[in-house]
């Protein structure tokens, strides 16, 4: 009776601790930083990087023409109302990086499969897909085919496609369709840091980086800023008197 | 205390991007003179919000045609620091200080704008 009541004991503790038991548990996923929120890189804050100085930067003998013939609209030797900037004078999307550097903000949203950039600024936005092959013949675009993986707690993206008719900076500086871009983007402290390496070997001797820091931006509603030809057109005839034909890009 | 200590980061950031929107879509200094600053009472005659710069044209003699015409910020960004569309209408006399356009031109770029029940409003 005894041993029969002990079996029966027994068992009832086995099949609770059966119950109770799960699987194994599988690996749990790294944890990756959050780089989502509203970041902004003001334009007169001395600590938030940017592209070296030209002199600093590599240029093929090609690139360094190409830039010295462009007339920019703002900085040194600026001339509006002659500009070969692309963004004024055909009002084109500012392309990648330059759009980073506009003093407006961006928001990054990041999910499993994906890590968006949503500027402010003519509402542009580029995609960066994650754990996925880059494309070895890509479309050429204003924003790049960007893939990303994460290396620790690190970001690292890499794009190529570029259209060759967007500048850098609005400095002038130049590209061409084999720009490839390797950034490494990380929290440093509260900031964002993004580390860009540039490759070109039609428009720089050898690759280079550029440091640029991103703050923490309030995180309200977007605005619309939306910046088109007409607005250009309307802005040079009434304040600088200029009947202007659109050109044909070349 | 961390609260805050947000605002007043999030207070300077959005004071940078203020100072900033100004020479965002263009330098200032090959149409205006930078150095110079004009003050002056006048009748406005169209002001309209528009990108790339929100436009305000007045009337020294106060009529109603537009006499000269000055450029504003961004409207996302002028509207940061108090701007509306509704701001002021054709008809209203407002005391505007500005950076002339250089070689005469009859043009400006705002730096504050007085209306007429004493709001002051920076561009």
């Amino acid at each position: 009776m005894i041993r029969h009541l002990i079996t029966l004991s027994t068992a009832a503790v086995l099949m609770a601790a059966a119950a109770c038991s799960k699987p194994a548990a599988a690996p749990a996923a790294p944890a990756h930083p959050n780089l989502s929120g509203s970041w902004v890189r003001p334009l007169r804050d001395r600590e938030v990087g940017g592209l070296p100085e030209i002199k600093d930067i590599p240029l093929t003998p090609w690139a360094a023409d190409k830039l010295k013939a462009e007339r920019p609209a703002q900085g040194e030797n600026q001339d509006f109302a002659n500009t070969t900037d692309p963004s004024l004078k055909y009002a084109d999307p500012n392309g990648y990086p330059r759009i980073s550097l506009h003093p407006m903000r961006f928001k990054m949203i990041q999910t499993d499969d994906y890590v968006y950039q949503l500027w402010e600024y003519n509402q542009n936005w580029r995609q960066i897909a994650l754990n996925a092959p880059q494309e070895p013949d890509p479309a050429l675009t204003w924003y790049g085919n960007a893939v990303g993986k994460w290396d620790g707690d690190t970001l690292v993206v890499d794009s190529v496609g570029y259209k060759d008719s967007t500048w850098l900076d609005a400095r002038g500086l130049p590209h061409t369709q084999d720009l490839h871009l390797v950034e490494r983007i990380h929290r440093a402290g509260e900031n964002l840091a993004f580390d860009i390496t540039f490759e070109d070997p039609g428009a720089f001797t050898k690759p280079w980086t550029a440091h640029l820091i991103f703050r923490p931006a309030p995180d309200g509603s977007m605005t619309e800023n939306i910046y088109t030809i007409s607005d250009e057109l309307r802005f040079r005839e009434r304040f600088l008197n200029q009947k202007v034909n659109i050109p044909i890009r070349r | 205390m961390r609260r805050s200590l947000f605002r007043i980061v999030s207070g300077a950031v959005v004071a940078c991007l203020v100072s900033a929107s100004a020479l965002a879509h263009h330098g200032a200094a090959s149409i205006y003179d930078m150095g110079k600053e004009t003050t002056i009472k006048a009748t406005v005659t169209e002001y309209v919000w528009t990108n790339p710069h929100v436009e305000l044209g007045i009337s020294p003699s106060g009529g109603t045609t537009t006499e000269l015409l000055l450029e504003l910020g961004s409207p996302p960004n002028i509207r940061n620091r108090g701007w509306t569309s509704r701001t002021v209408k054709a008809g209203d006399v407002v005391t505007v200080t500005f950076h002339p356009g250089l070689r005469g031109a009859k043009i400006g770029v705002v730096i504050k704008m007085v209306t007429a029940d004493g709001k002051e409003l920076h561009a």
